[in-house]
C-alpha cells in the first residue's frame, strides 16, 4: 500500500524532457516591434562551466533544445521572437549572436528559481557595434512535491528565457545600436 | 489539446491528481464548465461592418507567471475561436504589418493551488474516499490595438473538477477534461470580444 501512495511520485523522479517548446513572450513582441530594423541571428554558443545539455531538479533533468543544448535553445528563441515581431531576416546586415554565461535551475520547498546570462553581441558587417552582458532572474511557487514542484520548474524555464531577451530588447543601448544600425530596414 | 495538455495547462492541483487517478484507477476525474458566465455562440457576437485584419497574440499564464508549454498547446483554440467570430479579416498568428491591428489574448489561470495541493494529495492517499472539489480560475483579458488607440477588457471564468466520491456540483452537467477547457476557451474569447466591441473597438478603421 505504501508503495501505492507514493507511486505519483516515484512516477516523476527520473524523467528527462526537453525544454518546453519556446514561446514569445507578448511584451517581447512589443518592445520589437518599436524597432524599425530587422536582424539576423548568427552563433550561440555556452562559456565554460555552464550548463549547456542538461539541468538537475530533484533527480529529474531538463535537456536542452534542437540540438540538445541550451545554447541552441536561447538561439531558436530569439529566431522565434524576431519572426513573431517581423524582424527577422536572416541576410540582414546586423548579427545578433550569444554566449550562454549563466543557466541554473532549482526547485526548493517553497520557491522555484532560474538564473540565466548571456553576453550578446550586434555586429555590423561583421564589427561589433553592441556587446552587453545581461542576466535574468525568475522564481516561482514551488512544492515539496516533486508531482507539482519539478514539472514547474520546467514549465518555468523557458519564462526566464523570455525575461533575459526581454532584457536586450529594453535595453537603451541595444536599442540605439539597432536603431543606428545599417541592417534590412523593418517595414 | 491532449488531456496531458489539458492538465499541464491547468493548475497544479490537476496534475497531482492525474498521478493519482493514474495509480489507482478506482478514481474518476470530472469536469464541470461553471455557469455563472452566459454561454454564447459564435453566432451570438456582433457584426463588424469591415472586419480588418489582425495579429493575435496570446499567451497562457499560471499565477501571472508565463508557461509556454500551455500557450503552446492552447494557442490553436484561441486563435481558431478569434476567426470563427467572423469578427475580422485574416487573422495571424505572427506580425505581418507592423502597423496593423493587434490582438493580445491572455488566459491567466489563478488557482490556488497550496490548498488544492493538499486537497489532491488527500484524495490520492485515500484511494478516492475523500473526495475533492476543485476551481481553477481563469481571467481573460483581451486588448485590441489600433491606429494608436487601444481597447482592454478582461472575462473571469471558471472549470469546477471533482475527484473520486464527491458529488457534482449541482445542476452541472460533468464533462471530458479537454471538452470543458475547449468550451471555456471560446466563452471568455468570444465574450471578449464582444465587450471590446461595444466599447466600439472594432469600428476604428473599418469606416
Amino acid at each position: 500500500m505504501r508503495a501505492v501512495r507514493y507511486l505519483p511520485l516515484a512516477l516523476v523522479a527520473c524523467v528527462s524532457p526537453p525544454a518546453p517548446k519556446y514561446q514569445p513572450a507578448i511584451g517581447n513582441t512589443e518592445l520589437l516591434l518599436k524597432q524599425s530594423t530587422k536582424l539576423g541571428v548568427g552563433k550561440f554558443s555556452a562559456a565554460p562551466g555552464v550548463s549547456n545539455h542538461s539541468l538537475s531538479v530533484r533527480g529529474s533533468a531538463l535537456t536542452g533544445g534542437s540540438d540538445g543544448t541550451f545554447s541552441t535553445y536561447l538561439q531558436d528563441a530569439m529566431i522565434s521572437e524576431l519572426q513573431t515581431s517581423a524582424r527577422y531576416d536572416a541576410s540582414s546586415q546586423l548579427q545578433i549572436s550569444g554566449v550562454l554565461t549563466r543557466n541554473e535551475l532549482s526547485s526548493g520547498v517553497s520557491t522555484g528559481t532560474a538564473a540565466m546570462g548571456a553576453e550578446f553581441a550586434l555586429t555590423r558587417n561583421d564589427q561589433v557595434c553592441f556587446k552587453k552582458t545581461l542576466v535574468a532572474d525568475h522564481n516561482w511557487e514551488s512544492s515539496f512535491i516533486g508531482a507539482v514542484a519539478i514539472p514547474a520548474a520546467f514549465t518555468n524555464y523557458p519564462t526566464t528565457v523570455q525575461k533575459l531577451l526581454g532584457e536586450l530588447f529594453a535595453d537603451p543601448d541595444f536599442i540605439a545600436a539597432v536603431r543606428t544600425g545599417s541592417g534590412s530596414p523593418g517595414n | 489539446m491532449g488531456i496531458a495538455g489539458l492538465l499541464r495547462g491547468s493548475s497544479r492541483f490537476a496534475v497531482v491528481l492525474a498521478l493519482c487517478v493514474s495509480t489507482t484507477g478506482c478514481l474518476t476525474m470530472k469536469s464541470y464548465v461553471d455557469p455563472t458566465l452566459p454561454v454564447m455562440s459564435s453566432t451570438d457576437l456582433p457584426k463588424v461592418r469591415q472586419p480588418q485584419p489582425t495579429t493575435v497574440l496570446f499567451e497562457f499564464k499560471t499565477k501571472g507567471n508565463s508557461n509556454s508549454r500551455a500557450t503552446s498547446e492552447m494557442s490553436g483554440r484561441v486563435v481558431a475561436a478569434v476567426a470563427q467570430s467572423g469578427m475580422f479579416g485574416q487573422v495571424s498568428t505572427a506580425v505581418t504589418d507592423p502597423n496593423g491591428a493587434l490582438l493580445k489574448i491572455t488566459i491567466d489561470n489563478v488557482a490556488d493551488s497550496g490548498g488544492a495541493v493538499a486537497k489532491g494529495v488527500g484524495t490520492g492517499l485515500t484511494l478516492g474516499l475523500a473526495g475533492s472539489l476543485v476551481t481553477d480560475n481563469y481571467i481573460c483579458t483581451a486588448t485590441y490595438i489600433v491606429q494608436g488607440k487601444s481597447y482592454e477588457t478582461t472575462v473571469h471564468h471558471a472549470l469546477l473538477s471533482t475527484i473520486g466520491n464527491h458529488s457534482a456540483p449541482q445542476g452541472l452537467t460533468p464533462m471530458a477534461p479537454q471538452e470543458a477547457m475547449n468550451q471555456i476557451v471560446d466563452q471568455v474569447v468570444w465574450h471578449a470580444l464582444a465587450q471590446l466591441d461595444k466599447e466600439y473597438a472594432f469600428s476604428v478603421g473599418s469606416r
